[in-house]
């Protein structure tokens, strides 16, 4: 019998036999924590393995992406019992100047198509954005992981999402995603793998796979696939740095669970409002709804191209009056082709504030908290009442953000083209 | 810890992450006694005020979404949850349950025939649950995972498979 993507990953990372619904023990290529769940993992570790060596060092990561700077003492001195265990245990930190831990540890090629890996973020299934496994975790198993260097897991069984049609500027892929969820919900997927196919995803770029794949977990998913193309094992390459790795593509004779097929032709500009992502509709059906914070970034929405997307929009345009616009670059590395590409300063002068790399708007914490009263748009993954603030949050695309950033409230970016 | 009897607590679907335990006090409130306060605080403030060691919570679809803080799973242990029974949940947060040792019961029958406040007993070698003078079957957990949930969670489970190595 044929196996699926993931089916193929984890046969390559473990000895048990893998079959759907089976739970197997897998080894981690990469295990990472944050500065949440970092110091709860040092807490559990030394608590109970004392100063005994991990694993191996040299896959442990702490990534420090989500108060990064520290804003008040406490989270400050949580970031520095994580430092304190890397020196003695020589882990590798990528520090609060750093960016998104998982787009970090690929763009170092530590994840890459094939491996595994885990950390303290529920998004961790980004990776699958590139071909490889990733897992969001609390911080009692990743403690286990940097103990034993393997964890425990399901074997999920896959589902296919066809994907129909054609979308071109100014659709985006975090229109496809939105639109998407809005089809599936939580339910169809829900502790599954997705495995993406259609021309218009398989066409997709890297930054596009990433929206897409990063918001499985809002599909209710374990991770998602999307076939490689020629142009995409080139841009991993250059992305990761690295020549060698392994593709995996599924058998023909793969087993699916299900599968649905999805026509995205003629779709308009997506929002999800609250209280949940999957509660989507076309921007015209809210347009006119006044908004007062606007942040575009996070491991979704956080990539080169994603900026620079906002920034076509708000060309030569001034945001409204009483609009804050925060821009969070994913990455030192975006962060600094953005500079060179003289995006930055341009967004600068439309009025944007433009803030170091990290989870930045997403996260509780900076920039993006909202008070009572407040509505923001958001080009992350939640909107959760509640998680960033009092107020309202939506979800939209980069242009969604940059044009709404110019009137003031939610406006598709058709106007402005 | 094979049997569990309680009260009922029950609420919808995609219950997230955010009001089972807010991400403002993820890392600013750990111990133990304190978190159990704050479990459910913004989707029901009687919770924890009120919840009895043992009691359950029945709720819908996709429980746990969102975030991967597993406080939202030990937070309840905190509380004295004795299980939770959902129609399905977000894998994330079954993960975070077994490895607290918190059972995560997938029985999708039970939600229409239980109210707030039944009581429930459940029977985890058996895979049943009894309410309400009826009995519901739930499938029976894999061995690994039981293990782990016998063992109180994944670092007990570790302790122990490394004391009888040595």
């Amino acid at each position: 019998m044929g196996k699926t993507i993931i089916e193929k990953i984890f046969s390559t990372h473990s000895k048990d036999e893998v079959k759907p619904n089976e739970t197997i023990w897998i080894d981690l290529d990469v295990r990472s924590a944050r500065d949440f769940g970092g110091p709860n993992v040092v807490k559990h570790y030394e608590r109970e393995y004392g100063d005994t060596p991990l694993e191996n060092s040299e896959k442990t990561f702490f990534t420090f992406d989500l108060v990064a700077p520290a804003k008040n003492i406490k989270y400050a001195v949580n970031q520095s019992i994580c430092r304190k265990f890397a020196r003695k245990h020589n882990i590798k930190v990528y520090d609060v100047d750093a960016g998104i831990g998982s787009h970090i540890l690929m763009e170092e090629g530590y994840i890459l198509p094939g491996t595994t890996a885990v950390g303290t973020d529920s998004h961790y299934n980004i990776v699958g954005a590139i071909g490889a496994f990733g897992q969001g975790m609390g911080d009692v198993d990743i403690t286990f992981i940097f103990k034993t260097g393997r964890n425990w897991f399901e074997v999920p069984k896959t589902v296919k999402v066809n994907i129909k049609g054609k979308y071109e500027f100014p659709i985006s892929a975090k229109d496809i995603t939105l639109y998407i969820l809005k089809k599936i919900k939580t339910d169809f997927a829900l502790g599954k793998a997705i495995e993406f196919y259609g021309e218009s995803v398989e066409n997709m770029k890297l930054f596009e796979r990433i929206t897409l794949c990063s918001m499985v977990t809002e599909m209710g998913g374990i991770i998602g696939f999307i076939p490689f193309k020629e142009e995409t094992i080139e841009e991993v390459k250059k992305f990761t740095g690295r020549e060698n790795f392994q593709v995996h593509k599924s058998d023909e004779d793969a087993v699916y669970e299900r599968e649905i097929t999805i026509d995205i032709d003629g779709i308009k500009p997506q929002i999800a409002a609250p209280p949940h992502p999957h509660n989507v509709f076309d921007v015209d059906e809210l347009k006119g709804e006044k908004v007062n914070l606007i942040f575009i970034g996070s491991c979704t929405n956080g990539r080169t191209e994603d900026i620079e997307m906002a920034a076509k929009i708000l060309k030569g345009r001034k945001i409204k009056d009483g609009v804050i616009l925060a821009v969070a670059p994913a990455t030192k590395r975006v962060y600094g082709e953005l500079l060179k590409k003289g995006v930055l300063s341009q967004l600068f002068e439309s009025g944007a504030i433009i803030v170091n790399p990290g989870c930045a708007g997403c996260a509780e914490g900076h920039v993006g908290m909202t008070g009572e009263g407040d509505v923001s748009l958001n080009t992350s993954n939640r909107n959760f009442p509640g998680k960033q603030g009092r107020g309202k949050t939506f979800l939209v695309s980069p242009l969604v953000a940059a044009a709404s950033a110019i009137t003031g409230e939610i406006t598709s970016p058709e106007i402005f083209l | 810890m094979s049997k569990i009897k309680g009260k009922v607590w029950k609420y919808g679907d995609d219950i997230n992450t955010d009001v089972i335990f807010p991400g403002k006090y993820t890392y600013t409130i750990t111990d133990f006694n304190e978190m159990a306060k704050h479990a459910l605080e913004d989707l029901d403030p009687e919770f924890s005020k009120n919840v009895k060691k043992g009691d359950v919570i029945v709720a819908g679809f996709n429980f746990g979404c969102g975030s991967s803080r597993e406080q939202a799973a030990s937070c309840l242990v905190a509380a004295g949850v004795g299980a939770v029974i959902a129609k399905s949940f977000s894998r994330i947060f079954f993960r975070n349950a077994i490895n607290w040792g918190l059972p995560a019961i997938d029985c999708p029958e039970i939600f229409d025939h239980v109210e707030k406040g039944d009581e429930v007993v459940i029977d985890l070698e058996e895979g049943k649950i009894y309410a309400k003078g009826r009995e519901f079957s739930f499938p029976p957990l894999r061995d690994e995972v039981k293990e782990i949930l016998m063992s109180g969670g994944l670092i007990n489970y570790l302790k122990k498979n490394l004391e009888e190595e040595k």
